[in-house]
């Protein structure tokens, strides 16, 4: 049976089972079909309700002092009288009368001796707010106003409703009254308005759903995860069901793909439920203005754009618990462990969700948050480029990928799966753990991803300003690498007794390999180059491209040709062959097939380039120094390929001469070269990896391990 | 892939006629039983499983352990609680890595050929659970699946066994509804599902009522005369007195006697089991164990 006829199987058993779970379904159907429209008709007719309400009681209004208390009612009779001569005059059943404001309506105003009792009694809540007019004296003279203080309790809503309705009473009155003094001075209206400010918003109409749909979703998608993750793992534990499924000759791996896809689709199916529930219940009940401000349409076009944008979110989140519920014995246990993942997850989700926030720097690779600001963007029409939504989608798929390799170590496990074996702490002890020779694909896989942003997020704060120079970056970058890229994989290795020398394939390679490793890392530059600029002509540079290309070549121009050597070239190729050739080759390549392998860390090695545009060049590269290492059984192949490989490159701004000799302008980067050139170059590519095809003999292999005591 | 089949003629079967001479598999009284070659399925090797105590020491759960048991044989796997019964199934069955010492089940590794060893393997615990949401016959398909059957072929096992086991009545039922003895006859159906040459059970009969206990017995005997291996864990010993051809006795890890009843009783004087059983762990407490 192959793998995905097995992932198949247990795929369709598990959807089966969870779909016939009453709890799933209470979950996943009733909640959004009934319970969303339900709190959002109620909520919507409760606050309707309390407006209405608010309308029809008797505000009580305290004014400071019993002349004041006469003016402010002279206002409010008077207010009444001009909105009604208003009304009248744009016929009563014109929408510009309806439109018009009803004045304060039934007030009750009291008065007070002090301004202080007219505050203990709003503190109080006797009264609804309090007015205090400086003076009692309604008309003045040209030169003269009259200050007056609203008091209002404003975490009282009736406090808060009555404040308003005063201060629109004193804009009119105050309105009507500038009018008037305008009609004597015989001026025009616009003595008073020498500006007319008009505010165009150039949003699109759904901005209130724009800010709030991503986080809704996200959270209805994490709750649509919850429960299928933790009956499929630790439910399967507690049901006893486990033992059997764990002899039956099934890897763990393919049984956690199977439950991670069934939980996979089920968060997916929870909102998609959720959103066509919240689309409809805005749309049909009548809340699509409200709520869209303008036009009501609701963008259905880009709901679905949205929902395809969630699938990488739901693959992480459903990848993410079902680690955290492997590792559960009980449903119990499982709970306590998801709920702070859920706070863990809702601290970026929430940063993302602030207007401020935008997809850039460190938020393009930060879990979750920057798949939340994906959403907004897109529902909002932001424009941004491919670039952006590759690094989102890829880091979102390396951080799944490491959170199934995760589940797949624990879920296996033998003091997860019984409870009277041992203590699950005996996972993490240093004492307990067996010497092996590479590492286990969730350990390379971990460390990668918690590496990726970290580094992305380095590169980020020492990127250079305007008219800054890149030498800081690179400088810091190197002393930053060896420790990053080799000690801590090292410690991580030493911790868990792996052997260091195995995972590094620290040996001696044969000369046919060496000779192939310099071959490759001379001519590679140029399919590199040709490939580059081919690309170039078919999709263009993405913003920023090319003065990141100069700034890079102005500072090497400014740098000596040794420190040019150590900080592009050696350390470089040293700390990433160590980890991508080393470490991650070395685990991916213990668990799975030789070409899967080179592949897989090819990928990852052009992902933490950061650069979508050297991607495919990038990636290309990974595969080819993957190969040698792997062919060779020896890092150090790989090592001098990627050295000569970088050194011609960083070398030659240094040395215009060097491309003059070959025939090329170094004024002009973008040109294709020469045509017998591109050809050697290529035919000399493909001797280097002809050479180093054939891999060492079993008998050099025998003897290495032999030396190194296994 | 009919496994049983393949292990049966296949090269991978390791027939160890140093020490088992040629005898035939079966009981030792001759009244029934397979005339097969004496093939060692079982060889468990110098077994040893330590786990991390609380105090920071290590408990030896499973001590040295070594026992062989031939095709068509069932191993009587006895001793009282904490003795490493279970410890001991696991580790046979790759559930569980032994921290030292090796086990072979059909000529297969089961520390470096897990895969192979479960592909051979039924494995029936009395605490075994079933998908509560999946009929007695889904169930069955899904695990015939899972041992590698095609759709068509998964069903029609499903049906033999079904037949086989008396579960027609109930095949229907999603297992949530089963009484304590129906679900065990499930169980059992599982394990034999893709016909595997060894079955291990480790207190198969646990918590089942008279009629049910006797049901599940007489398929263990079907079992072993249809000439599969079997390793039977059980603290029922009249049980193993009528079932099982060879008793190992376990005892703080370490198996303290092994052999034919008959052999039992002559060396330690006694008639029942249980006697046997007392008077075994008293002599391993002064002088040592009998072991052949």
């Amino acid at each position: 049976m192959s793998l995905s006829a097995r992932i198949r199987t247990i795929y369709g058993k598990e959807l089966v089972d969870i779909l016939r779970d009453r709890r799933t379904l209470i979950a996943m159907i009733i909640v959004p079909i009934v319970l969303y429209p339900l709190l959002m008709l109620g909520s919507i007719q409760a606050v309707s309700y309390q407006a209405d309400s608010l309308g029809e009681e008797v505000l009580v209004i305290g004014v400071v002092g019993e002349r004041q208390q006469q003016l402010l009612a002279m206002l409010i009779e008077r207010d009444h009288r001009a909105l009604a001569r208003e009304r009248r005059r744009l016929g009563p059943d014109s929408p510009e009368a309806q439109a018009l404001p009803v004045g304060i309506e039934k007030p009750r105003i009291v008065p007070f001796a002090s301004e202080a009792d007219l505050q203990e009694s709003i503190r109080e809540r006797s009264v609804h707010a309090g007015v205090n007019f400086e003076r009692d004296a309604l008309y003045l003279g040209l030169d003269e106003s009259n200050p007056i203080t609203i008091a209002a309790d404003l975490e009282d809503m009736r406090s808060e409703y009555v404040a308003s309705r005063l201060r629109e009473l004193f804009d009119r009155t105050a309105e009507r009254s500038n009018k008037r003094r305008l009609r004597q001075q015989q001026l025009p209206e616009q003595f008073l308005y020498p500006l007319s400010v008009t505010l165009h918003n150039l949003s699109s109409p759904p901005s209130i759903l724009g800010q709030i749909l991503p986080l809704i979703l996200i959270l209805m998608t994490i709750t649509g995860a919850i429960y299928p993750a933790i009956d499929l793992t630790a439910g399967e534990r507690e049901r006893g069901t486990l033992e059997s499924l764990m002899v039956s000759p099934v890897p763990v791996l393919d049984l956690i793909v199977g439950k991670f896809l069934v939980v996979t689709t089920v968060a997916i199916l929870g909102a998609t439920l959720n959103l066509v529930s919240v689309t409809a219940t805005v749309y049909f009940g009548g809340f699509d203005r409200m709520i869209a401000q303008t036009s009501g349409d609701i963008p259905v076009g880009r709901m679905l754009l949205i929902l395809v944008c969630l699938v990488p979110f739901a693959v992480l989140m459903s990848a993410i618990m079902i680690a955290v519920c492997s590792y559960a014995r009980t449903f119990k246990e499982a709970q306590n462990y998801v709920t702070p993942v859920i706070l863990a997850v809702l601290v970026p989700g929430g940063i993302a969700a602030l207007p401020a926030t935008r997809l850039e720097g460190v938020m393009l690779v930060m879990p979750v948050g920057n798949m939340v600001l994906l959403a907004r963007d897109l529902l909002l029409g932001a424009a941004m480029s491919y670039w952006t939504v590759t690094l989102v989608l890829l880091s979102t798929t390396l951080y799944a990928g490491a959170a199934v390799a995760v589940a797949a170590y624990v879920f296996g496990k033998e003091s997860v799966v019984f409870a009277d074996a041992a203590s699950i702490k005996v996972m993490f002890s240093r004492a307990l753990a067996r010497p092996t020779d590479a590492p286990s694909v969730p350990m390379a896989l971990i460390f990668v991803a918690l590496l990726f942003p970290t580094w992305f997020f380095i590169q980020s704060a020492l990127s250079p300003g305007p008219g800054e120079s890149a030498e800081y970056l690179l400088r810091t970058t190197g002393y930053l690498m060896p420790l990053l890229f080799v000690v801590l994989p090292a410690g991580v290795l030493w911790y868990w007794k792996v052997n260091v020398r195995e995972t590094f394939r620290l040996h001696w390679p044969a000369t046919r390999h060496l000779l192939a490793a310099l071959i490759v890392g001379a001519a590679a530059w140029v399919p590199a180059h040709e490939v580059s600029v081919f690309q170039r002509g078919l999709m263009g540079l993405p913003a920023g491209a090319e003065e990141s290309f100069e700034l890079l070549g102005s500072t090497i121009a400014q740098m000596s040709p040794g420190s040019v050597v150590v900080l592009l070239a050696l350390i470089p190729a040293i700390c990433e062959e160590l980890l991508f050739r080393g470490y991650l080759l070395g685990g991916l390549g213990a668990a799975s097939r030789k070409w899967t392998a080179i592949v897989a860390s090819a990928v990852v090695f052009a992902v933490f380039h950061f650069m979508l545009f050297k991607f495919a060049v990038t990636a290309a590269l990974g595969v080819v120094l993957a190969y040698l290492c792997w062919q060779s059984g020896s890092i150090l192949p790989a090592m001098v390929a990627h050295v000569v490989h970088n050194g011609l490159n960083a070398l030659s701004p240094l040395y215009p001469a060097w491309p003059r000799a070959l025939g090329l302008n170094p004024e002009d980067p973008w040109a294709h070269l020469p045509i017998p050139l591109v050809l050697a170059g290529c035919v000399a590519l493909a001797a280097g990896v002809w050479l180093s095809a054939r891999p060492v003999s079993r008998a050099a292999i025998g003897a290495r391990h032999a030396a190194s005591g296994n | 892939m009919n496994v049983g089949a393949q292990i049966k003629h296949g090269g991978s079967v390791r027939v160890n006629a140093g020490r088992s001479g040629g005898l035939k598999a079966g009981r030792p009284d001759g009244k029934r039983g397979l005339q097969c070659p004496a093939v060692d399925m079982i060889v468990a090797d110098k077994l040893v499983k330590l786990f991390p105590t609380p105090d920071g020491r290590e408990k030896r759960a499973v001590n040295g352990l070594s026992f062989t048991v031939r095709q068509g044989q069932i191993y009587g796997l006895l001793g009282p609680n904490g003795a490493g019964k279970t410890t001991t199934l696991r580790m046979l069955s790759g559930l569980m890595a032994p921290t030292s010492g090796t086990a072979r089940l059909a000529g297969f590794d089961v520390g470096t050929q897990p895969q192979r060893v479960k592909e051979i393997l039924g494995f029936l615990t009395a605490n075994t659970g079933l998908y509560q949401r999946l009929t007695a016959r889904e169930l069955l398909v899904y695990f015939a699946q899972l041992h590698q059957m095609g759709r068509r072929a998964a069903s029609a096992r499903a049906a033999e066994l079904i037949e086989w086991l008396g579960i027609g009545s109930f095949a229907h039922l999603r297992c949530g509804a089963l009484s304590t003895g129906q679900k065990q006859r499930v169980n059992i159906a599982r394990a034999l599902i893709a016909d595997p040459p060894i079955l291990i059970m480790d207190e198969p009969t646990l918590g089942l009522d008279v009629i049910s206990n006797r049901v599940i017995l007489e398929y263990i005997r079907k079992a072993r005369d249809s000439g599969k291996t079997i390793i039977l864990s059980t603290h029922y010993l009249d049980e193993a007195e009528t079932l099982c051809d060879e008793i190992g006795l376990l005892h703080e890890g370490i198996l303290v006697a092994a052999g034919t009843l008959d052999a039992l009783r002559a060396a330690t004087g006694e008639e029942r089991l249980s006697n046997i059983f007392l008077t075994t762990i008293h002599a391993d407490e002064k002088v040592g164990a009998i072991v052949p």
